[in-house]
């Protein structure tokens, strides 16, 4: 109670000197009180100002080595501005701060809430901070209060070095800095707990963009493992927890079935997955019954169930279980978890079930998926199954079509004597079904070697003028018969396509045949190819019926034949179904234009001649051109050829041939004799004839045997259908178009 | 004169029937065989000079038959054609990888059957 209260001034010497001193006080407290309010509204938006300027000036004003500005925190007062102290001083105060007790004069100023001072700190009674006043070495000191609401928010206070009181002037002074001090920390105050919202509210943003990522990262993957994964590592992310898992619901089970761990020992996660976590007796299944986050926020206090007791001897102590649900269905749960034991705030709680809430749509449509994939994988199964019956019983089918078509051969051949009238017609009868049957069986078996993906394609480069012709002719006298005018016209810029030659042709065969078919008895039918940019389209038109637009699809489909009247004989019904997989195979697509009573048109798309890779003037190695029609004996060369890496080449006859050699420049050529157009042997003159051909061997392979011949002109070796496989690899090693044992190459 | 002997390994009798018809017609000698353990036994036993093998038989397969007859002392040259009513090209792949000297395709031709008979023990011979 040492602090006496300030009286009046020192009331000596005459009046008028009084009253002048007394003006100069009111002038000094004016100027003072003018220049903290100038200072203030200087400083308006920036509260440190006002609180500098204040310390400032109150030690000017009150003629004080030091002034103070202290701040009430935590029942400490904390040095917040200072001026006139040493470092030293300073330092030493900020590691032992005031507290609220009379031992100081900052202390009693709050404790009273006025302001007061202490005449001699050294000769108070009651003053307990003689350490502070060693390092700062003041005497007389006064404080005040500042006072914001009647709360005391911190203290103004300002000391001499010499004991030396001060006057009821200055104590006005410190007084009024005191209260601009408080407006001015206030309004600090203020504006940090503005932008300690702001920081929240920054804080809150960051959380959704996070969740925003999350979500976006989830949805996108449909692999269920993989947003499973996705989910428990984001989870544990923005919930700052040290683990987490994911689990699926299995509704037969009423389980929760361990999916995906993150952040947890491998021993623990086989633990997991094999604990049985059932929705009637375990903390995940309450959390999903109920259709909110549960938390245990010690394990050690907890009940355990089986899915809690094997986390906790894994050494985890709190948790959440966060249920994902979808329209009140169960999909799974989440599971986030910390070492330690510890409440989760609400908001975690929230964050969690908004995020729990965007993962289960992302897990529904991973699970959707999944599920869609393993139908189509079933699907595939079924469909392969169906291929290879149609395989296996196509080929049964032919063993006993074989007598049939054998037998009724034989008879027609005469080979056991004559045959009457009615005989030969039953026989042909016999035998023009079988074919009929052999013929849609054949067709059942590429049909689903089409589908099993088995269809194997023999591609090479012909002209497709040829192709239409042959199978024009094919057709000729059956057109005949009907009187139907047969056309081939083929547009300009069209001369050689790349493509498999003999699939091809079953598909213009087919087309043709139909058009044939389905035309009545004076009618047209045109096949027409044209050039449409990188492609060749093909298109059969007749002046049938037409089909009608119901029909236009189905016509396409297996054994339908569509309404395009009757037709002149029977036909597989395989045929377009067939002929549009075979296009599609060879990366064209088929259409169908049609006016009933006018007549259709079925046009297909290849790829033109300029798609084909071409290949570089030097011989290439390993590269084998075969000139062969028949389609048996190709068949037997190439299955030959298959094992022996050589890139074959086909030519189906004499000028393509010639074509393919100089294109190719292979190591071998397998040359026919018997072919169409120009035949084999004019086709090895004219190799011989040519430098950049002359010196590529030429292997015979005939049914003729005229091995002189070949010989003189020019043929590397000569080989006499049927030919083995053996001979045929020997004569390919011995012109050197095959590496022999010492690994020589042409 | 007798052309040649043929040995026959078919197990549908039909179908051997009318191949041992067309080749008896053709002026052949023919052995028939309607198991592949017959085929190989018949093979040693009669000296065959062609054998037209099917490829699918009861208990031992053509490829195992011919594996056997191929490792006869007396069998070891004798020309096996294979009868293939194997449409899928791979099969037909597998029948020469295993070393038969050609094939015939099923339905067999009545009016080609002689003719590749005769063209395959003629490759039989200059081997």
């Amino acid at each position: 109670m040492g602090g006496r209260a300030l009286a009046g001034g020192a009331g000596t010497g005459v009046e008028h000197q009084r009253l002048q001193g007394q003006l100069a006080a009111l002038s000094d407290q004016f100027a003072a009180a003018n220049e903290v309010l100038s200072a203030v509204g200087r400083s308006a938006g920036d509260p440190d100002k006002v609180l500098a300027t204040v310390v400032e000036s109150a030690r000017r004003l009150c003629r004080s080595q030091a002034a103070q500005l202290y701040v009430l925190e935590g029942g400490y007062y904390r040095l917040i501005k200072v001026v006139g102290m040493s470092d030293e001083a300073i330092q030493y105060l900020a590691e032992h701060p005031i507290p609220v007790d009379r031992g100081t004069m900052v202390g009693r100023a709050g404790l009273d809430r006025t302001t007061q001072q202490i005449d001699d700190v050294l000769a108070d009674p009651d003053y307990n901070r003689q350490d502070l006043q060693r390092v700062a070495g003041f005497r007389t000191t006064m404080g005040a209060p500042m006072l914001i609401d009647d709360e005391v928010v911190g203290a103004l206070a300002v000391w001499r070095n010499e004991v030396s009181p001060f006057d009821q002037r200055e104590q006005n002074l410190v007084t009024a800095f005191a209260g601009q001090a408080a407006m001015a920390v206030n309004s600090v105050k203020l504006v940090q707990q503005l932008e300690a919202r702001g920081a929240e509210l920054a804080r809150k943003v960051g959380e959704l963009e996070a969740l925003r990522e999350v979500g976006e990262a989830v949805n996108s993957s449909l692999d269920v493992t993989k947003v499973l994964s996705t989910i428990a590592k984001h989870a544990v992310r923005i919930s700052a927890t040290d683990g987490g898992s994911i689990m699926e619901y299995d509704q037969d089970q009423r389980c929760f079935l361990v999916r995906s761990v993150y952040q947890t020992a491998p021993r623990v996660i086989e633990r997991l997955r094999t604990t049985r976590i059932h929705l009637d007796e375990t903390l995940v299944g309450r959390a999903a019954k109920l259709g909110r986050p549960l938390a245990v926020p010690d394990l050690g206090a907890a009940d355990l169930d089986p899915h809690l007791a094997v986390l906790y001897e894994a050494g985890w102590r709190s948790l959440v279980a966060v249920p994902l649900l979808r329209e009140g269905q169960i999909l799974g749960s989440l599971v986030v978890r910390r070492k330690r034991p510890g409440e989760f705030s609400a908001e975690t709680l929230t964050l969690l079930e908004m995020f729990a809430d965007q993962s289960t749509l992302a897990l529904l449509n991973a699970q959707l998926f999944r599920e869609l994939k393993q139908r189509s994988a079933e699907l595939e199964v079924a469909s392969r199954h169906k291929s290879e019956f149609l395989a296996s019983m196509s080929h049964e089918l032919r063993t006993p079509l074989n007598a049939v078509l054998g037998f009724s051969e034989v008879l027609l051949e005469r080979m056991f004597g004559e045959l009457n009238e009615r005989q030969e017609e039953y026989l042909r009868d016999i035998h023009g079904s079988g074919k009929h049957l052999l013929e849609l069986l054949n067709e059942i078996l590429d049909l689903s070697k089409v589908e099993a993906g088995r269809m194997e394609l023999e591609y090479s480069t012909f002209p497709l003028r040829r192709l239409l012709d042959n199978t024009a002719s094919m057709l000729r006298e059956r057109a005949s018969v009907h009187g139907i005018e047969l056309r081939v016209e083929i547009g300009p810029g069209i001369d050689e396509v790349y493509a498999d030659e003999l699939r091809l042709k079953q598909v213009v065969l087919n087309l043709m045949t139909n058009a044939v078919k389905f035309t009545g008895d004076g009618g047209t039918v045109v096949v027409r190819a044209t050039r449409s940019g990188a492609e060749v389209h093909i298109a059969v038109t007749d002046n049938g019926r037409g089909v009608p637009p119901e029909d236009r699809e189905r016509i396409f489909e297996s054994f339908q034949q569509g309404g395009r009247g009757p037709s002149q004989e029977e036909g597989t019904g395989l045929g377009l179904t067939l002929s549009r997989r075979i296009v599609e195979l060879l990366g064209g697509r088929m259409w169908l234009e049609s006016e009933v009573g006018v007549g259709s048109t079925f046009g297909f798309s290849l790829r033109s001649r300029e798609d084909e890779p071409r290949l570089d003037a030097a011989r290439s190695v390993g590269a084998v051109v075969v000139i062969e029609d028949d389609r048996p004996s190709l068949d037997l060369i190439t299955a030959y050829l298959s094992g022996a890496a050589l890139r074959v080449t086909v030519a189906g006859d004499g000028q393509s041939g010639l074509d393919a050699v100089r294109r190719v420049r292979p190591a071998a050529v397998l040359l026919d004799i018997r072919l169409p157009g120009i035949d084999g042997w004019a086709v090895l003159q004219a190799l011989k004839a040519e430098p950049g051909t002359r010196d590529i061997p030429v292997i015979v392979v005939s049914i003729v045997d005229e091995r002189a011949r070949g010989a003189a002109l020019g043929a590397a070796a000569y080989l006499v259908k049927p030919v083995s496989r053996d001979a045929l690899l020997h004569a390919l090693t011995a012109v050197g178009a095959v590496a022999d044992d010492k690994g020589e190459d042409q | 004169m007798n052309p040649g002997r043929i040995l026959v390994v078919e197990d549908n009798p039909k179908n051997l029937k009318l191949v041992r018809d067309v080749l008896q017609f053709s002026g052949y000698e023919v052995i028939e065989a309607t198991s592949g353990e017959d085929g190989v036994r018949l093979a040693a036993s009669e000296e065959p000079d062609l054998i037209l093998m099917d490829l699918q038989l009861p208990g031992i397969d053509g490829a195992e038959a011919l594996r056997r007859i191929r490792s006869g002392e007396r069998t070891r040259e004798v020309p096996v054609v294979a009868v293939t009513a194997f449409a899928m090209d791979h099969d037909r792949e597998r029948a020469f990888a295993s070393g038969f000297t050609g094939y015939v395709e099923k339905p067999i031709s009545i009016r080609r059957l002689p003719q590749q008979i005769k063209d395959f023990l003629r490759l039989g011979g200059a081997t």
